[in-house]
């Protein structure tokens, strides 16, 4: 029992901190190197508000739109120059990211930081006692998945992002800014970035360089994912639950490595990921 | 040309090419093409594969770097537009090659055509008043449409928006006799309301049934061009185009 | 860039004693003079902080020679260094300061890394590969070895790292003179490689890999032989620090040191190996000097610095100095053409009356659009048949069905009587199969002697210290580079050519290769008509002459009539007429599909 709700709120974890960059990648095509910086930028956001004596919660907001306001910044001057250089783009993010993660030392210096928790304490359920933080981050995740899938499938901008996915040119040619289409889900990734940044303080420490521990799962995930929530979503109940799996019965240690690990795999013998299913 | 005439005065050409060469990296495609629709008239631009018609379209379209000459539209010069500008403009645009996200709904992929939503209903009856069948299958995945359904839908987004000029590549590719004859009435309903268009045909009787003049592209260059209804245009243009 | 070069007047240079080996041992000789004299005049600290920076400008040039040079954007140098550092550690730990210790550490530290790099390449490159992927799987790498090292327990001292272990009895100046003495040997050597012939390989690799594929090198296989070399050198420089410095810890593995060597490279300038080398020594230095003062701000402006420069100078600060240089008036040698002699070709296997191209029963669908279907053709020695047929014919596919074997297809395909049914492109060129690309497909930054010579490295290999100084073509291949005049062009890095210029370049790179049945998809699109009239004597030379086989796909239908000995003619993805020219030119069928006529 305890197994299947680690699992469960693993994968929502996962997601959280996955979809953001799923996003971007679907749309921009880039891997986005500068998510982690989004995640600690959006933790410190957490900090921020805790000091300024505000509601924790009220982080979220402020995450989302520090996270967009940035993603807007980095998307106009670094990413948009280097449209035809993929790879290099994929450079400057991660130079973006550094710059970010220093800006974040250099102003609340190197230490660890503390962050009230957003919801203490445990819940019964179905028989054992179970962190409530764990549970409410599973309907976050559900939450956040469903806010997603509305967006994506019934609104016009969820409907231009798919085009822009599926063919660039075509919807181009119809008379679709792609350019602001790019611009517009950087932004709402980066926001979802941070957004995920505030959600994970309480299960993980807050320091400038937090960030870089998530980002290759999460990278992993959304190659396998290619694009597809659905697929993501498939991918971080599959590979969370090897991860917690292993690391309950094998070895905590290559727990960590394992969603990496698979996915590579994953894709070695499938390059299409999840996605076909 | 009524509609000129009632204006009482010198209307600019629908579209007017001025010695436009266009192309993809070093490789020029269009070479010094001029050519003129006007207001109200249907140009057939013919010629076979691999002659620069469809680049020709994309450049006026600004999806192709032009290279040298000038586009006007309605006496406006086009250099610098995005396609979106274009659409507001009054063009439309119905391609060739992959035309629709085949697995996007047949509304999904009209919506996309329509700059907001609210705009959606009176294109949609629009729409639907050239080609009925569709107000049944919105929900349908536009990829699962026939050939020559795929080329109605095709050609009916492009008029969603009631554009003053339309480009339209190939539109009888494809597409069994009948079918070919109602894309024809919905062409010909529109020319009869004042739409100007530039038709890109391989199908040779189809493009000179319906135009008032043609012009037959080869290796980028135009080398014919006269009105479509002179008694030996077919044999000309079929000498253009095949062995 | 776009200017053409002028064809005539131009001759090649007489042969001259190359000195691309000699010019770059005299600045390596040079260079390590000055190196070996250097811990004299220099103080404790700086030939500590230097001994480890030119460790790690030996990672940095295997990271451009990755990177710069093949393309292959690589986190993973980090994970081969530590590999390498952590063998030479425990081994010394176990063994202590012998002999036996040494030689087993070194060859460990060279040994495993290089296995390693298999596994890795295996994993990262495969047909159909992205860069994408490999870059990904190349920061998996650092991760995966990093946690491997914390779950070691005492063998690797875990999160700790390892301490105390003996090293080789040298003072502080004889290693930074032994470090200096490898740098100066790997990049020599890798100065040396890539201005050879070999080295071309890799740019080839970098620019355009499916002409390399259809070159019938085998793409793969060189990014994995790469891949493992390259992990056996940072396996080396391993074993250099952990001696050195006498301490390993986890992030020497780690994938952050791995996008530090990639900020460095790139900073320096990828693809000049020097600038790598000086910027990760001026880099590192800098920061023992600077960081302990300001650490934070001195990243800052570090990861600024970088952004800007990947952005508006993509060839880093070497290019900058680069651009000053070729400012100033002096003489700069350019390469020398070499010398064109003609190869003899290996005589034809007596006629044995197997076609040499036959397809039987050929079908292809996307989904449920179907392609192609029931497509029988049979081609034999010394025949030019052009496939016609309008747009969406099929004519592209069923080229692409005819040169990789890996397309989805059902029915029969063999070349020579071998059936190609899962063959990639490399092993299908190796049966004598040519393909010309309708969008000439050459190597954009290499010189036309460079992409013929690399279209004969399957027959005569190349090599990978020098320069060779002649160029053997077969007749034919010659014949095309002078009936377009290229052959005064061989200079000139070929993205200054013209279009024409680059379809006929790449017609004499294929026809390079010795092939008994040549693929053209449209080689004279876009061209002017001077230029289609030589292409199509070129052709008709090979195929009457030579006795080659070719399959044209065209939409100038005068053309195809001039030059054809067949034609057969595709339509709605079937094979609608197979027959002589003038048979084929009356048919009415012809003129109505032509038409617009023949649908349904």
């Amino acid at each position: 029992m305890l197994l299947t709700l680690d699992i469960l709120t693993t994968a929502a974890i996962l997601f959280i901190v996955s979809i953001g960059l799923l996003a971007i990648f679907g749309v921009l095509k880039i891997i986005n190197f500068a998510h982690g910086a989004w995640l600690t930028v959006g933790a410190y956001c957490a900090v921020v508000t805790a000091k300024l004596g505000l509601n924790p919660w009220a982080a979220l907001p402020l995450a989302f739109v520090v996270g967009a306001a940035l993603g807007g910044l980095a998307e106009h001057f670094i990413i948009r120059p280097l449209y035809r250089r993929p790879l290099d783009a994929i450079l400057a993010t991660w130079g973006l990211g550094i710059v970010v993660g220093q800006l974040v030392t250099l102003a609340f210096g190197r230490d660890v930081q503390m962050t009230p928790n957003l919801f203490a304490g445990t819940i019964a359920i179905l028989g054992v006692e179970y962190s409530a933080y764990r549970l409410v981050a599973l309907g976050i995740a559900l939450a956040i998945g469903l806010l997603f899938a509305l967006t994506i499938e019934r609104t016009r901008l969820g409907l231009s992002a798919r085009a822009v996915i599926m063919n660039e040119t075509l919807a181009r040619s119809l008379g679709i800014d792609t350019g602001r289409v790019r611009l517009v889900v950087f932004m709402i990734g980066a926001g979802l970035a941070a957004l995920a940044g505030v959600l994970l303080t309480p299960l993980t420490s807050v320091d400038p360089n937090m960030g870089v521990s998530w980002l290759i799962g999460a990278f992993m995930l959304v190659m396998v994912a290619d694009a597809s929530y659905l697929a993501l979503a498939a991918a971080c109940l599959v590979f969370g639950a090897a991860q917690v799996l292993i690391s309950t019965f094998v070895s905590p240690i290559l727990g960590s490595i394992a969603i990496a690990v698979l996915a590579a795999l994953v894709l070695r013998i499938s390059p299409k990921g999840f996605s076909r299913a | 040309m009524a509609e000129a005439a009632r204006h009482g005065a010198p209307m600019e050409a629908a579209l007017a090419l001025e010695r436009v060469s266009s192309g993809y990296g070093a490789v020029s495609i269009v070479k010094d093409v001029s050519l003129s629709v006007g207001q109200g008239e249907i140009v057939a631009l013919l010629g076979k594969n691999g002659m620069g018609k469809t680049t020709l379209l994309k450049t006026i379209l600004g999806m192709v770097a032009l290279r040298g000459g000038a586009i006007t539209i309605g006496g406006q010069a086009l250099a610098g537009l995005t396609p979106a500008r274009l659409v507001a403009l009054g063009l439309g645009y119905a391609p060739q090659e992959q035309p629709l996200f085949q697995d996007l709904s047949i509304r999904d992929n009209l919506r996309l055509a329509v700059p907001s939503d609210r705009m959606l209903p009176a294109a949609l009856e629009r729409l639907f008043g050239h080609f009925p069948f569709l107000k049944d299958r919105l929900a349908q995945r536009a990829g699962t449409l026939s050939g020559g359904e795929q080329k109605m839908l095709i050609l009916g987004r492009a008029l969603m928006l009631r554009p003053r000029l339309l480009l339209i590549d190939e539109i009888s590719e494809g597409v069994q006799p009948s079918m070919v004859a109602r894309l024809r009435g919905v062409l010909q309903a529109e020319r009869a309301a004042g739409v100007s268009m530039l038709v890109v045909e391989q199908h040779v009787a189809f493009a000179l049934g319906l135009a008032d003049r043609y012009a037959v592209l080869k290796l980028g260059e135009i080398v014919d061009s006269g009105p479509a209804r002179a008694p030996d245009a077919q044999a000309r243009v079929i000498d253009h185009l095949a062995v | 860039m776009l200017e053409t070069l002028p064809a005539a007047g131009r001759i090649a240079p007489p042969p001259r004693r190359r000195l691309a080996v000699a010019a770059p041992c005299v600045v390596a000789g040079l260079a390590a003079m000055a190196l070996w004299i250097a811990p004299a005049v220099l103080d404790t600290f700086a030939v500590n902080v230097l001994t480890r920076s030119m460790i790690y400008a030996v990672l940095a040039v295997t990271v451009d020679l990755l990177w710069g040079f093949a393309g292959i954007l690589t986190f993973g140098q980090a994970a081969f260094f530590g590999v390498g550092a952590y063998a030479t550690a425990m081994i010394l730990t176990a063994l202590g300061a012998t002999p036996a210790g040494f030689a087993a550490a070194l060859a460990t530290a060279i040994a495993a890394p290089a296995l390693l790099g298999l596994v890795v390449g295996w994993l990262s490159f495969y047909h159909r590969s992205t860069p994408l992927y490999a870059s990904v799987i190349s920061l998996v790498v650092p991760i995966v070895v990093v946690q491997l090292i914390y779950a070691g327990g005492e063998s690797t001292g875990s999160s700790s790292g390892l301490v105390g272990f003996d090293v080789l009895p040298l003072e502080i100046a004889g290693y930074f003179r032994l470090a200096a003495l490898v740098l100066v040997l790997v990049t020599l050597v890798a100065w040396i490689l890539v201005r050879s012939d070999a080295g071309r390989a890799l740019v080839a690799l970098r620019d355009n890999e499916a002409r390399c594929a259809y070159l019938g090198l085998n793409p793969r296989r060189l990014q994995i032989l790469l891949t493992a070399a390259l992990a056996a050198v940072a396996g080396l420089a391993g074993f250099l620090f952990a001696n050195a410095s006498g301490v390993v810890a986890p992030e020497n593995a780690g994938f952050l040191f791995g996008t530090e060597l990639v900020i460095w490279v790139a900073l320096g300038g990828r693809g000049t190996l020097l600038g790598p080398v000086l910027g990760t020594i001026a880099i590192d230095y800098l920061a023992a000097n600077l960081s302990g003062d300001l650490p934070f701000l001195w990243q800052l402006l570090l990861g600024t610095a970088f952004v800007i420069i990947i952005i508006l100078l993509p060839g880093g600060l070497a290019d900058l100095v680069g651009r000053l240089w070729r400012v100033l008036p002096i003489g700069r040698r350019t390469r020398a053409a070499p010398h064109l002699v003609a190869r003899v070709a290996a005589p034809e296997a007596a006629g044995t009356g197997v076609p040499i191209l036959k397809v039987e029963n050929l079908a292809k669908a996307y989904g449920a659009l179907t392609v192609l279907e029931g497509i029988d053709l049979e081609i034999r020695a010394g025949e030019l048949v052009s496939l016609v047929g309008p747009n969406g014919a099929g004519k592209t596919t069923l080229m692409r069905c005819l040169s990789d074997g890996t397309e989805p297809f059902t029915g029969a395909v063999a070349i020579g009587g071998t059936a190609i049914t899962g063959l990639t492109p490399n092993r299908i060129v190796g049966l004598g199969v040519g393909r010309k690309f309708q969008v000439a497909s050459v190597f954009e930054s290499l010189s036309v002697a460079d992409c013929l010579r690399l279209a004969r490295a399957p027959h005569d290999g190349l090599s990978p210290v020098g320069q060779a100084e002649t160029l053997g073509l077969p007749q034919a291949a010659l014949d095309v580079l002078r009936m377009t005049g290229l052959d005064h062009l061989l200079t000139p890095p070929t993205r200054l050519l013209s279009h024409g210029q680059k379809q006929a370049l790449e017609l004499a790179m294929v026809v390079a290769l010795e092939p008994r049945l040549i693929l053209l998809d449209e080689p004279t699109a876009g061209l002017t008509k001077a230029e289609r009239t030589t292409i199509g004597t070129v052709l008709k030379a090979l195929t009457t002459g030579r006795g080659i086989a070719a399959v044209l796909v065209e939409h100038d239908l005068d053309f195809v009539r001039e030059i054809s000995s067949r034609i057969v003619v595709l339509h709605q993805g079937r094979l609608v007429l197979d027959g002589t020219v003038e048979a084929v030119v009356g048919s009415e069928l012809v003129r109505t599909i032509y038409s617009g006529g023949a649908h349904g």
